[in-house]
């Protein structure tokens, strides 16, 4: 399940990390040692949630051999209407009016997704259409919501999910959540060896699974430790995960399960294998192919609410050519546009990567002229290395 | 096989659009037709200048006649084309992209059409100028912030790199603080274009220079509310809010953040005075006045390729605390808007310090109860309380101290 166990089947997963620490190490020598100071990691964190949850959606739409470039215009559209309808619609003050926004954000951007789910699936028009023609749509929408003024100020219980002051869970629940995770690993792997045992197949030896465990152990601590030595500024109290990070984390996990452990994240991997084949196959392509859009809708929304906590403000420019960083963080991380082929852990990563760069750059005080370039370049070399080496493996 | 037929629709939509032409052209009663060529009406201040345009040439007796060129160079082209061939006898044009516009608009002033550039300059000789003063939105920016903190350091989160209008609002702020900071008062940690003026990449970029000064910033000049908003949010993230920050546009959020202390300044342009010049200047140019004999107009040149137009220039206004009364005077936003939580931040510092100093008092109670012995446990805990009170109590004061506007 962790990054780590799968890295030792997947040398993609590896070379993408070795990549981020490269990068890393390289900031860090360059910013005298600023790039790698707790708050900057707890920046970085916060920065990459958006775009990171919403490529773990790009990565099952990409796998079904779609594109959906309404993600950021969805973003910008449902977050208007979490604003609007937490201040506006509802009051302020009532501790329900967020969390009943948020939930009605959610849903409509499932709802807008599985309305261009439909057009593509059942309607037969093609992804990158549907989504173009979504991305005028729904940025139209995003500045009908209030004609175009920006709404603020937001619940202050909403401005949690944001990661700011107050959106951090402190010390004590960050390690119970590092606890629940490491015991959850820990489960795993002996189910697998115990189940293994059963079947009469050979597991892999045991300290190399020990030696797993402990990395990821030491992983998952370490960046607790990271999160909780950026402090709180007047108390000086640790920080902690801050929440918008909880999400992405919670977001990659499920939808990690959803891609590799049911039935229809199994179907989306066999559509965009081969379409055809997996129709003759009894697959209902169309139904698994408007879920796809849907999912993707809800993350986008999902997107769109840590966006608007962040700002603590909507208003109807967020998330614009937010597609492409999401679509590059999918493919940096080794989901092949041609379909079939995705990962979530890699598109993780690859949202580290490219939020890792522009934050650097930005430490050093490189002009945004110089930072588009750079990332652009990356973005094309990630995806040349990725494609050589998957040649190479292919021959083998 | 059957005869070809127009669908229903069609034809219903080809009857409605003769009506509405007849319809135009029926009260063509007006001596002088104004062509009105607009860019979009995507951003929300458009509909402001329309109104104001449409109701100033009502009032002077001139016919409005407008397109829409939906943010598209290639559309504005040929709607000026159908606005010249609708009779107009002056152009008001909001460009798009005004390089691609030039042709067309030598072809309009080559057919002794008048071209009047509304907000946006064209450089073409001939043509008539009619804006804000983008460089004083940047001085009136610096001048306020300087005024609250003179000497520190400063940041600059300018505008889009890819729009002129960025690199005119900072030239205005350079203007001002340039003295300053040759003399060593103000020193520049941070500078940054930021893409397209989002506020979420304000945000991230203000976040990132705060980590590089290790939160050691005193003052930020920002070039507008929408940016302003995302600065305040890195800001706010770190316990840094009410900094000097500075913004443009006279958002609502933006006016309601300068009312609770948030923001310094928010330069206001105000579109309805905007579109009442262009209503006069172009009725005017369309019954023959020279441009020179326009009321405030000067010859200008100033643009990147430094034609001599003539010019009109409005300055606006920069929006502070103690100005707040002027853009609710004006109609431009509700009292009720500005002032909503206006009293909130001074209530929010009181509350802190009155919550250490309940407790504290609580304590202390119960040992005075325990009489003279016990008096001396009491005292210390009456000595913590007593300044946490005190805080409290001068910051409940401050609730009441509303923005003149407000009160």
């Amino acid at each position: 399940m962790t990054l780590l166990a799968r890295g030792q089947r997947e040398p993609r997963m590896l070379a993408l990390t070795a990549a981020l620490g490269a990068i890393w190490v390289g900031f860090a020598i360059a910013t005298d040692g600023v790039f790698t100071s707790p708050r900057n990691l707890y920046n970085l964190a916060v920065q990459s949630s958006v775009v990171g949850v919403m490529a773990c959606g790009m990565v099952l739409v990409i796998t079904a051999r779609h594109i959906d470039l309404a993600v950021g215009s969805v973003l910008g559209f449902t977050g208007m209407l979490v604003a609007v309808a937490q201040t506006e619609w509802l009051s302020v003050e009532a501790a329900a009016s967020w969390p009943l926004a948020t939930a009605l954000g959610l849903g409509v951007g499932a709802l807008v997704g599985a309305w261009q789910g439909w057009w593509v699936a059942y309607r037969g028009v093609p992804a990158f259409v549907v989504t173009l023609g979504g991305l005028l749509v729904f940025r139209g929408a995003a500045y009908l919501v209030t004609d175009g003024r920006t709404v603020a100020p937001l619940a202050v219980g909403f401005e949690r999910l944001g990661g700011g002051l107050s959106g951090s869970i402190g010390a004590p629940a960050s390690f119970s959540v590092a606890a629940v995770v490491l015991a959850v690993v820990a489960l795993q792997t002996v189910r697998r060896r115990r189940e293994r045992a059963q079947h009469g197949i050979a597991s892999e030896p045991a300290w190399r699974d020990v030696a797993v465990l402990v990395v990821s152990a030491v992983c998952v601590l370490g960046f607790v430790a990271v999160m909780n030595a950026h402090e709180q500024p007047v108390t000086g109290e640790p920080r902690g995960i801050p929440v918008p990070v909880l999400v992405w984390i919670a977001t990659a996990i499920g939808m990690s399960a959803l891609f590799r452990r049911t039935r229809f994240g199994r179907y989306v991997s066999a559509i965009g294998g081969n379409p055809e084949a997996a129709a003759l196959a009894g697959i209902d392509v169309r139904r698994v192919t408007l879920g796809v859009f849907a999912w993707m809708g809800a993350l986008a929304a999902l997107g769109g609410v840590i966006t608007t906590a962040r700002l603590g403000a909507g208003a109807n420019s967020m998330g614009t050519l937010a597609e492409l960083s999401v679509i590059a963080a999918a493919v940096i991380g080794g989901t092949s546009l041609a379909g079939g082929r995705g990962s979530i852990p890699g598109a993780v990563v690859g949202a580290l990567i490219m939020q890792s760069l522009e934050n650097g750059m930005l430490l050093l005080g490189v002009s945004s002229a110089a930072r588009q370039i750079a990332i652009g370049l990356v973005l094309i070399a990630a995806v040349w290395l990725d494609a050589s080496t998957h040649a190479r493996v292919g021959k083998a | 096989m059957s005869a070809p037929r127009w669908p229903r629709w069609f034809v219903a939509c080809a009857g409605v659009t003769l009506a509405l032409a007849r319809a135009s052209s029926a009260h063509a009663a007006a001596d002088v037709v104004v062509g009105v060529s607009w860019s979009n009406f995507q951003e929300e201040r458009w509909k402001t200048d329309e109104a104001a345009l449409r109701a100033g040439l009502e009032a002077l007796g001139a016919r409005y006649v407008s397109t829409d060129a939906q943010s598209s160079s290639e559309k504005q082209a040929s709607d000026i084309e159908t606005l010249l061939a609708r009779g107009a006898d002056v152009l008001v044009v909001v460009a798009q992209d005004a390089d691609t516009l030039r042709p067309t608009v030598r072809g309009a002033l080559a057919e002794g059409v008048p071209v009047v550039a509304y907000d946006r300059l064209i450089e073409l000789p001939g043509v008539f100028y009619l804006s804000f003063d983008n460089v004083e939105v940047g001085r009136q920016e610096a001048r306020a912030i300087e005024h609250v903190r003179p000497a520190g350091r400063y940041v600059f989160i300018k505008g889009a790199a890819t729009d002129p209008n960025a690199d005119f609002v900072h030239r205005g702020q350079l203007e001002v603080l340039a003295p300053a900071i040759a003399a060593g008062r103000i020193e520049v940690v941070g500078d940054q274009y930021v893409e397209g003026w989002l506020p979420e990449v304000a945000q991230r970029v203000m976040e990132q220079i705060l980590t590089q000064n290790g939160d050691r910033v005193d003052a930020v000049v920002c070039s507008n509310d929408g940016m302003a908003g995302g600065v305040l949010a890195a800001l706010r993230a770190q316990g840094l809010e009410g900094l000097p920050l500075s913004g443009q546009d006279g958002d609502r959020a933006a006016l309601a953040r300068v009312a609770r202390g948030l923001q310094t300044v928010s330069v206001w342009k105000d579109a309805r005075a905007l579109g009442a010049r262009a209503a006069e200047i172009a009725t005017a140019l369309a019954r023959g006045a020279a441009p020179g004999s326009i009321a405030g107009a000067l010859r200008w040149r100033s643009g990147p390729d430094k034609p001599e137009l003539d010019a009109l220039l409005l300055a606006p206004v920069p929006i502070t605390r103690d100005r707040l009364g002027e853009v609710i005077d004006a109609g431009w936003i509700a009292k009720a808007d500005v002032c909503r939580g206006a009293a909130e931040p001074a209530l929010a510092r009181a509350e802190p310090a009155l919550a250490v100093a309940e407790p504290a008092l609580e304590k202390a109670e119960p040992a005075l109860e325990k009489a003279k012995p016990a008096l001396e446990k009491a005292k210390p805990a009456v000595a913590r309380a007593e300044p946490a009170l005190e805080r409290g109590t001068v910051s409940a004061r401050g609730a009441t101290d509303l923005p003149p506007a407000c009160r």
